[in-house]
């Protein structure tokens, strides 16, 4: 799976690609993104491609979360569809992760806490 | 007095509720929304209705029967045919319909009425009738107003001063409305009217039949009688619909069961200590549903007979549909489930299947399967990073 990065100032955009993440790719998409996290703290997800997401994709994008913050970073998420936004709300992941609208509020918001 | 419900058409518009049962039988608190139609047509005089049917017709023909219980007589006009063990939907259009049952029998021998089986209303269907017969009106339509942000959704009616119609639009652009009065699906016809449409082939009441009788000059009338109109059109109408109902707003619909506590309305046969539950009213839970303790219900809320509610769950302005088991990771805010669709407030459908999420909605009925690998990670997870404490692991 390639992965759409893109560095700016301190935090890096990652461009989830796609328009599901789902049993089927769930685990080649924690396989690329694994870089990604080993070298960067400020990493945003722009879902806003994504039209679909399973439970195995919950789960990557949890897992991801997980492992920045083991190590002192965050992730934030932008751009999410309606779709998507309405599964992370049953199953309360709008409470744990920071969600923004824009990928420019997501940035912002890291610039903010610095 | 005679009368005919509406009731073949799909509900395209209202899936997913539509995917399991005919439009007609949309629940309003655990009633039909076409035996409230017909409870409407006996208070006020009619005892033989006729019923079109095509799409998932044995629903609506097994529930209502022969219409004895309601205190009326009902037979139904079936649209399709059955081939290869199953029932073909051939729906002939609104007018079609009632030239279907006219040839078959000539059951329209007078005045009747004409209604949509998907509506909710309180109109005065007597005062509509002397309305008609004051004008002698070959045809009488019941109209209302709409904010003209909407009409594109309706049939937009012009009538002079009078009252007498002189032109139908079928949903036109915001800019060429021509009025803001639209046409609620109720009528009263005469027999006569059922010369104009022709004989097998699809024809429709609003889209040919109107119009074709407005160009021949027939005495056609609107009459604007205040009442509550509740057009069931679309899926959110429908959340809109359910919500008023448990604040008590619409007319005419009583809650069903016991009231335990203000606001609270209970079935039979519940298992729920109200006093272990975070319960905001109003709310409705239907019989044989179990609310486990230390769940929340924000209201309106409307639980199905035969729901599990497990403790941690979080149901606030929502609607859940009969036999469904809410887990206690689920946050319902503005949602419907029903059948396998969680549907929010705006319309955006999440397919439960597909997501594969019945560790957090499931039907009540399946044995709960033990959580996988994956999931009792994710779970485990979710609860550390929400800061709570496993309730179910």
């Amino acid at each position: 799976m390639e992965l759409n990065v893109e560095q700016i100032g301190d935090v890096t955009v990652v461009v989830l690609p796609g328009e599901s993440l789902d049993a089927s790719n769930a685990a080649e998409f924690k396989q690329a993104i694994a870089t990604v996290l080993e070298k960067h703290a400020k990493v945003v997800f722009d879902m806003s491609q994504l039209r679909f997401v399973d439970s195995s994709g919950l789960g990557a994008i949890l897992s991801c979360l997980r492992q920045l913050n083991a190590r002192g970073g965050d992730l934030k998420l932008c751009g999410m569809t309606k779709p998507v936004r309405a599964l992370f709300e049953l199953v309360r992941m709008h409470r744990i992760f920071d969600i923004y609208n824009t990928r420019d509020e997501a940035i912002g918001a890291f610039q903010l806490a610095a | 007095m005679k009368a005919i419900i509406l009731a073949a058409g799909k509900g395209t518009r209202v899936r997913p509720l539509t995917y399991t049962m005919p439009k007609p039988m949309i629940p309003i608190i655990n009633k039909p929304v076409m035996e409230i139609l017909v409870e409407h047509l006996a208070r006020h005089g009619v005892r033989e209705i006729m019923v079109n049917t095509s799409y998932l017709a044995p629903a609506i023909e097994n529930y209502f029967r022969d219409g004895a219980r309601f205190g009326v007589q009902m037979a139904y006009s079936f649209e399709g045919r059955w081939e290869d063990g199953r029932l073909i939907d051939e729906p002939v259009g609104s007018a079609g319909a009632i030239k279907k049952i006219q040839e078959h029998s000539g059951f329209f021998d007078e005045t009747f009425f004409v209604l949509c089986g998907d509506a909710l209303i309180d109109l005065n269907l007597t005062e509509l009738l002397h309305v008609h017969r004051r004008k002698r009106a070959l045809v009488t339509i019941a109209l209302t107003e709409v904010p003209r942000s909407e009409v594109s959704s309706y049939g937009v009616v012009v009538t002079d001063d009078d009252g007498r119609i002189l032109e139908f639009q079928e949903k036109p652009p915001v800019e060429e409305a021509r009025s803001t009065t639209v046409n609620t699906g109720i009528y009263v016809f005469e027999p006569e009217v059922i010369d104009g449409i022709p004989s097998g082939v699809e024809y429709d009441i609003g889209g040919e039949l109107f119009p074709a009788l407005t160009a021949t000059g027939a005495a056609m009338y609107g009459a604007k009688i205040p009442f509550q109109w509740l057009d069931i059109g679309k899926i959110t109408d429908y959340y809109r619909v359910i919500q008023m109902a448990l604040r008590g707003e619409v007319h005419g619909l009583a809650m069903p069961g016991t009231q335990v506590t203000e606001g609270v309305w209970m079935g039979l046969n519940v298992r729920a200590d109200l006093n272990r539950c975070h319960i905001v009213p109003p709310i409705y839970i239907g019989g044989s549903a179990t609310l486990e303790p230390g769940c929340t219900l924000i209201g309106p809320s409307f639980i199905g007979p035969g729901c599990v509610i497990e403790s941690g769950a979080h149901i606030e302005k929502s609607i859940v549909f009969d036999y469904t088991r809410i887990g206690s990771a689920a946050h319902l805010c503005e949602m419907m489930v029903c059948g396998g669709y969680c549907v929010d407030a705006s319309g955006t459908v999440i397919d439960l299947a597909r997501t594969d999420i019945d560790w957090v909605i499931a039907d009540a009925r399946t044995p709960k399967k033990p959580l996988s690998e994956e999931q009792r990670q994710f779970l485990t997870m979710l609860e550390q990073w929400s800061g709570r404490i496993p309730a179910q692991l």
